[in-house]
């Protein structure tokens, strides 16, 4: 991108300096407007069960599901509660799935005290042949089989099969779908190349300094302090940066302090403290010159539950002076020059990813927008705020651009669905693993990967 | 002449905690007593001031709890559940909604079931 778009006029590197050195405006923004208002919680109040969550889920997709069973297996199929099935009848059940998995971390069994268990140690997947799927509805629950993958589907989402029941009691699937893509939203982007920077996993404090050259790096190319005048002139048209999560490395999140001591570790900081003032720099340098949204991430001082709320600005002095710098949720909507983001800091992945055969990133991603829903898992295996009054994890609207923070690589995907939506996916590479970043294109949703990395000590030079 | 700012404008006074109490949030305290005064107020029988709730009002809100069409009834108010199967469109009984709004002030009739342990 950068030397397709050079400025035709632009000198190089090797030129003598000019009298009067040229200056790039950077574009200007227009029409941002944030749309997590739903991941924001006000009072929180965590006296209430979860059963609410899948209740409200439940009721909230249902009609879309029941819409897109009638179009797909006739309009006059019979939909039915799990209470009026009759044996041998073929009908359409609406429901939520739950995946019964022996390997399941599970806390009851941990502190039983007749198992006597060592408690599991975390594994990547948690999948089993063994694995059954059930569906239930408001009040009853059935076991599944046929025609229905029971290792790639998870616990919480909402499907409607189409089959009968047997005398067994089980019910044999002829074919299910899944809520598909959410009805699209209007195109109205911008006629001109404007380019966003997607990055993630920044990883400050994990005191590797590697790192830390690829993340300065980073900084001076948006800021425009890299390179000749037709990259500095293609930075300028970055208009905005948001970083997905995960600005903190996972070495800040050691415990040990709780173990030793008081004596031993009364004067030590947490590991934190320093890695937050690094990234109050950074976001300092980047502030000055471009608007940044900064979601927070798994190991991010904010709460552990979905939705996860913004950083407060007291950890960022310096740089929340700025108006530019925005503080923003886990999971972030937002609507920029007319176009939708939609995205998560990865958690939600990673968690389908444990409990789905899924191995791919992309193809999760694309998966959680067919199932019209963000993050199904949750509160099954992962946290998540127990909601009453709606789920605010449905998906309503189709957005333009769908990406998740902390993947193991860069992938991205443009879709194309019946009713006219184009969808952008994007997983966004973990940087301080891949020192890659996104740059995607708002005229023609396209994407492609930026990386800084530099030659470490031991790479052959 | 206007009264002089003071500082305890911007800082206002807060109840200090005695010696040796655990750090904790004072609304704990406050819970505990308002349930407790819950309690007492079920036990015997209400002031003379209000009239007592009909027990056919009472009847009816039990079976609105009850109804599984309407979700889960644990842990909010009566009100709450009633506004969420209003949004859902579910069309809740609208004469419940009167109900609870005439008697919004009585903690029978909105009720917020929460398993605290004490019940078999």
């Amino acid at each position: 991108m950068f030397s397709e778009q050079a400025a035709p006029t632009a000198q190089g590197l090797l030129a003598p300096p000019s009298g009067e050195p040229p200056t790039f405006p950077r574009v200007a923004v227009e029409g941002y407007s944030d749309l997590s208002q739903p991941f924001r919680l006000g009072e929180r109040s965590f006296s209430r069960q979860y059963a609410h969550v899948y209740a409200v889920r439940l009721a909230g997709m249902r009609p879309r599901l029941e819409r897109r069973a009638r179009g797909r297996w006739g309009n006059d199929i019979a939909l039915r509660r799990l209470s009026e099935l009759q044996e041998g009848e073929k009908c359409c059940v609406v429901g939520t799935l739950f995946k019964a998995m022996q390997l399941q971390p599970s806390i009851l069994q941990e502190i039983s005290e007749e198992h006597n268990l060592v408690p599991q140690p975390p594994l990547p997947k948690y999948i089993q042949p063994s694995d059954e799927l059930m569906l239930e509805d408001e009040l009853q629950r059935i076991k599944l089989e046929g025609a229905i993958d029971v290792q790639r589907l998870v616990t919480g989402t909402i499907v409607a099969v189409y089959g009968c029941e047997q005398e067994d009691g089980r019910f044999l699937v002829e074919d299910h779908c899944l809520a598909d893509l959410p009805p699209p939203l209007p195109w109205s982007g911008p006629s001109s190349d404007r380019f966003v920077l997607l990055a993630s996993g920044l990883g400050l404090g994990s005191m590797s300094g590697e790192a830390l050259l690829s993340t300065q790096l980073l900084v001076d190319v948006v800021t425009g302090q890299l390179g000749a005048e037709g990259e500095q002139s293609c930075a300028a048209h970055i208009t905005r940066v948001i970083l997905a999560g995960n600005l903190l490395s996972q070495n800040t999140q050691s415990r040990d302090t709780i173990n030793k001591a008081k004596y031993l570790t009364k004067k030590t900081q947490a590991a934190s403290v320093e890695a937050v003032k690094m990234l109050d720099e950074i976001l300092l340098q980047l502030c000055t010159s471009v608007p940044v949204d900064v979601m927070p991430g798994e190991f991010d001082p904010t709460n552990y539950t979905l939705p996860q709320q913004p950083l407060h600005r007291c950890m960022l002095p310096l740089a929340s002076a700025y108006a530019t710098l925005r503080l923003v949720t886990n999971p972030y909507q937002a609507s920029l020059d007319g176009v939708r983001f939609l995205g998560t800091s990865g958690q939600n992945i990673s968690d389908i990813f444990k409990y789905s055969s899924m191995d791919d990133y992309l193809e999760i991603l694309e998966w959680t927008l067919l199932a019209g829903h963000i993050s199904p898992t949750a509160p099954d295996t992962l946290g998540c705020y127990p909601f009453y009054k709606s789920d605010p994890f449905i998906l309503t609207e189709c957005p333009h651009i769908y990406f998740c923070g902390n993947a193991p690589r860069f992938q991205s995907k443009l879709l194309q669905g019946k009713e006219g939506q184009r969808v952008l996916l994007v997983t966004v590479p973990d940087f301080s693993a891949t020192q890659t970043a996104c740059l995607v294109n708002l005229r023609d949703l396209s994407c492609q990967p930026i990386t800084f990395s530099s030659f470490g000590a031991d790479s052959e030079d | 002449m206007e009264r002089p700012r003071r500082i305890t404008d911007s800082f206002p006074r807060r109840r200090r905690r005695g010696p040796g109490r655990p750090p904790g949030r004072l609304k704990d305290r406050k819970d505990k007593d308002k349930d407790k005064a819950q309690l007492k107020v079920r036990d015997c029988p209400r002031a003379a001031s209000q009239p007592p709730p009909d027990p056919a009002l009472m009847e009816m809100l039990r079976r609105f709890d009850l109804s599984w069409e309407y979700g889960p009834c644990s842990g909010i108010t009566r009100l709450q559940r009633w506004e969420r199967a209003q949004e859902l469109g579910l069309s809740p009984p609208g004469p419940i909604r009167d109900a609870l709004l005439e008697h919004g002030d009585n903690p029978d009739v909105t009720y917020r079931w929460v398993w605290d342990g004490v019940g078999w």
